[in-house]
C-alpha cells in the first residue's frame, strides 16, 4: 500500500489517472445519493437546458449565455424550474442521472471485459510461451487467425446475433475477441524470461512447472499484464459505447452509449441540444484520458527507459532539495557578524 | 518462394476461420435467423422463398458437416447471397457499391496520418527530450485514446452542425451524378470527404508518430549516424537521408497493415457522417435484420485484411534487403 502511494506521489500521470478513474468509481458506486432523478423515467420536460444555464439566462436575459447557450425562448420557458443539473433528453430524462448510472455500466463493461481479456492472455500467452513445441504452434496459429480478423465487424456480427445485447454478453463478447495481442506480447516475454538463469536453475531443482509458471516468471509479467489490463480496459469501454451506439445494445440498460444512441435517433445534436451530446461525450474523453495518463505510468514505472530524461530528473530534484536544505540551514545559523557587533558594542 | 507460400496458406487458413465463424454464430444463437431475418422483408415471404433463402445460408437439411461444406463452397465462390433488405439485389452488390468510398476514405486517411505521423515522429526523435517531443507525442496517444464515436460526433456537431462550415452528411452534393472528370465534382467529393477524413486520420497519427519516434532513437545511436556527424554533414541529410530513411522500414509495412484494419475501424465514422462507405451499410444492415449483409461484411473486411497483410509481408521482403536473401 505505502508502495503504492509512493508511486502516486512520484508520478504525476498515475496521480492524475488514478484520480479521475476514481472520481468516475465513486460517481458509479454512489449514483442514487449523488443524483435527485431516477435515470430511465420522464422527470421533466423534454430538452431542459441544464440549471446553471437557466439561472444565468434568467439572470441577464442579454447576456453571452442567454444569447449563445439558451437561445430557444421556448426550452428556455419550459426548463423554468430548473431542477436538472445537466438538463434533460428528449425523453425528459435527466442527463446527470443518466450519466452517473451509466458510469455504473462503463465501468462495468469495461473491467470485466477488461479482466477476461487479462485471464485468457496471461493463460494463453504463458502456455504458449513456456511449454513452447506443439502448444505453442496451435495457440500462436490462434492468436495469428484472430489478430487478422477484424474486430469491428465481428464484434458486431455476434453482437447483432445475439441481439439488445446486455452488459454482461458485450462484456464477454468483447473479452473473447480481443485476447490475441496481449496474448502475443505476454508469450513474446514468457520466451526470453524462461531462458533466464533463475528459471534453469529452478527447473534443475526439479521444481513443478506449475510453481515455476506462478512464482518464478508470472511476477515478472507483472507490469506487461497490468499494461495489457489498462489497454483492454480502455479498449472495451470504448467498444461498448460503440456496440451501444450502434443499437445494438439493449436499449433498456442505461450506459453512455445509450446516450449517444439517443441522442442520434432522436436528433438532438439538429435541434441543438448540446448538452445531451456533451455530457457522455466529455464523460468518455475524460475516463479515457485518465486511463491513457495510466498506462503512461505503468509503462514508465515498468521500463525506466521510458522514463523522460530519468537521471536528470532525479539530479535536478536532488539539486533543488540540497538547495533547499542549504537555505535552511544558512537561515538556522545565527548571522556571523552580530557577535562582533555585540561584542563591539559591548565594548563600548 | 517458401516463405510467401507459408503466408498464403495461413492466410487461406484465417479466411476459412472467417467463414467457419459465420458459419457457426448464426446456428449457436437461439431461434431461427432465417425467419428472424424475414421478420422486415420487404417483400412478401412465400414458403419457397424462404426455402430457397435457407438454401443459400446453408440451412439445408442434412448433417452439419454437409451443411457446412455448402456454406464453405458458397464463400469460396464468392455467392454470400442476397440482401432481404433490398431484395432482389446480392449482398455482392450491395457491399460493392459501398467498398469504393471505404477504400477511398480509408485509403486517403491512412495515408495523410502517415506522412503526418511519421514528420511529426521524426522531428520528436530527433529533439528527444524537448517541449515539443514531451507534449506532442504523449498528446498525440491520449487523442488516440478517445473513443471515436465521440470525436466524430463532436467534429460533426461543433463543424457541421453549429458552425455549418462542412455538411453533415453523403459523399456529395445530393442530385449530382457523378462525374470523375470535372474538376467541381471532384471538390464537392473533397469538401464532404473533409471531416469524415479527419476523424478517421486523427487517431491514428499517434500510432505512426510512436512507431517512427521509436525506431528512429534505436537509429539515431547507430555507428553510421555518428559516422554521418562526423563527416560534417548538414542536420537535414543526416535525419532525412540517414537516419529517417532506415527508421521508415516497419512503418511503410505498418502502413499497408493499418489500411487493412482502418477499413473496419472508420465504420463507426462512415455512419456517424453518413458516408456511403461500408458503415452506412452496415447500419442499415443492423437496422434491417439484413444478417447477410453482415455476415458478408465480415467476410469482406477480413479479406481487405488479409490482402494488405500479404502486401505488407511483400513489402518488407521488397524493402529489406537482409530478408530477400533468407527468401
Amino acid at each position: 500500500m505505502k508502495g503504492i502511494l509512493n508511486i502516486l506521489k512520484n508520478n504525476n500521470k498515475a496521480l492524475f489517472g488514478s484520480v479521475i478513474l476514481f472520481m468516475f468509481i465513486f460517481v458509479a458506486v454512489f449514483a442514487p445519493l449523488l443524483t435527485d432523478h431516477v435515470p430511465n423515467k420522464r422527470t421533466g420536460n423534454p430538452h431542459e437546458y441544464p440549471s446553471p444555464i437557466v439561472k444565468i439566462a434568467q439572470a441577464s436575459p442579454d447576456g453571452w449565455v442567454a444569447q449563445n447557450l439558451a437561445d430557444d425562448k421556448r426550452t428556455l420557458l419550459m426548463s423554468k424550474k430548473a431542477e436538472h443539473v445537466m438538463g434533460t433528453s428528449r425523453m425528459g430524462r435527466d442527463i446527470w442521472a443518466q450519466l452517473a448510472y451509466g458510469a455504473r455500466v462503463s465501468l462495468g463493461v469495461g473491467f470485466g471485459a477488461g479482466i477476461v481479456v487479462c485471464f485468457l492472455a496471461t493463460v494463453i500467452g504463458i502456455s504458449a510461451g513456456y511449454f513452447g513445441g506443439r502448444v505453442d504452434d496451435i495457440l500462436s496459429a490462434a492468436m495469428n487467425v484472430m489478430l487478422v480478423i477484424p474486430q469491428y465487424p465481428l464484434l458486431f456480427v455476434l453482437a447483432a446475433f445475439i441481439g439488445e445485447a446486455g452488459p454482461l454478453t458485450i462484456a464477454l463478447i468483447i473479452g473473447f475477441t480481443s485476447w490475441a495481442w496481449g496474448a502475443r506480447v505476454i508469450r513474446a516475454q514468457t520466451m526470453s524470461i524462461s531462458e533466464k538463469e533463475f528459471v534453469k536453475a529452478a527447473e534443475v531443482l526439479g521444481e513443478s512447472r506449475i510453481r515455476i509458471i506462478f512464482v518464478e516468471i508470472l511476477p515478472n509479467l507483472i507490469s506487461i499484464v497490468g499494461a495489457s489490463f489498462i489497454g483492454s480496459v480502455m479498449y472495451a469501454i470504448m467498444m461498448e459505447a460503440t456496440i451501444s451506439f450502434l443499437g445494438l445494445g439493449d436499449p433498456g440498460t442505461i450506459s453512455w452509449g445509450i446516450m449517444l444512441y439517443n441522442v442520434q435517433t432522436s436528433s438532438s445534436m439538429l435541434i441543438g441540444a448540446w448538452w445531451e451530446l456533451l455530457a457522455p461525450c466529455m464523460a468518455l474523453i475524460t475516463l479515457s484520458i485518465g486511463l491513457a495518463m495510466l498506462n503512461f505510468a505503468v509503462d514508465e514505472i515498468a521500463n525506466p527507459q521510458l522514463r523522460s530524461n530519468p537521471g536528470m530528473k532525479r539530479f535536478e530534484k536532488m539539486q533543488r532539495a540540497d538547495k533547499k536544505a542549504r537555505a535552511a540551514h544558512v537561515k538556522a545559523e545565527p548571522p556571523h557578524f552580530v557577535g562582533e557587533k555585540d561584542l563591539a558594542s559591548g565594548a563600548k | 518462394m517458401g516463405f510467401f507460400l507459408r503466408r498464403l496458406s495461413f492466410y487461406f487458413i484465417a479466411l476459412l476461420f472467417a467463414a467457419t465463424l459465420n458459419f457457426i454464430i448464426p446456428r449457436a444463437m437461439p431461434g431461427d435467423p432465417v425467419t428472424m431475418m424475414f421478420a422486415n422483408a420487404t417483400f412478401e415471404v412465400t414458403p419457397e422463398r424462404i426455402a430457397a433463402m435457407k438454401e443459400l445460408l446453408g440451412f439445408v437439411d442434412g448433417p452439419l458437416y454437409e451443411q457446412f461444406f455448402i456454406y464453405i463452397k458458397s464463400v469460396l465462390t464468392w455467392d454470400l447471397g442476397i440482401s432481404v433488405q433490398f431484395f432482389p439485389l446480392s449482398v455482392n452488390t450491395v457491399l460493392g457499391n459501398a467498398v469504393g468510398w471505404s477504400l477511398f476514405l480509408a485509403g486517403t486517411a491512412v495515408l495523410f496520418s502517415f506522412t503526418l505521423g511519421s514528420i511529426l515522429g521524426i522531428f520528436a526523435a530527433w529533439r528527444r527530450g524537448s517541449k515539443f517531443d514531451t507534449i506532442v507525442s504523449p498528446g498525440m496517444l491520449v487523442i488516440q485514446a478517445v473513443p471515436q464515436v465521440v470525436t466524430a460526433m463532436l467534429l460533426l456537431f461543433i463543424f457541421s452542425i453549429t458552425l455549418r462550415w462542412f455538411p453533415t452528411s453523403y459523399a456529395y452534393t445530393a442530385g449530382v451524378t457523378p462525374d470523375w472528370t470535372s474538376w467541381t465534382f471532384l471538390k464537392d467529393v473533397a469538401y464532404h470527404a473533409a471531416l469524415p477524413l479527419l476523424g478517421a486520420s486523427i487517431v491514428q497519427i499517434g500510432g505512426f508518430l510512436i512507431a517512427m519516434r521509436n525506431n528512429m532513437i534505436n537509429l539515431l545511436g547507430e555507428d553510421y549516424i555518428t559516422m554521418a556527424k562526423g563527416k560534417g554533414l548538414s542536420e537535414n541529410r543526416i535525419v532525412f537521408n540517414y537516419a529517417a530513411r532506415n527508421a521508415m522500414l516497419p512503418s511503410v509495412t505498418a502502413l499497408s497493415m493499418s489500411l487493412g484494419m482502418a477499413i473496419g475501424g472508420q465504420m463507426i465514422i462512415e455512419i456517424i457522417f453518413n458516408y456511403p462507405g461500408l458503415g452506412t451499410v452496415l447500419l442499415n444492415a443492423i437496422n434491417a435484420r439484413d444478417y447477410q449483409v453482415l455476415q458478408g461484411q465480415l467476410l469482406v473486411m477480413t479479406l481487405f485484411m488479409l490482402f494488405f497483410n500479404l502486401l505488407a509481408d511483400m513489402l518488407y521482403v521488397l524493402l529489406d534487403p537482409r530478408l530477400r536473401k533468407g527468401a
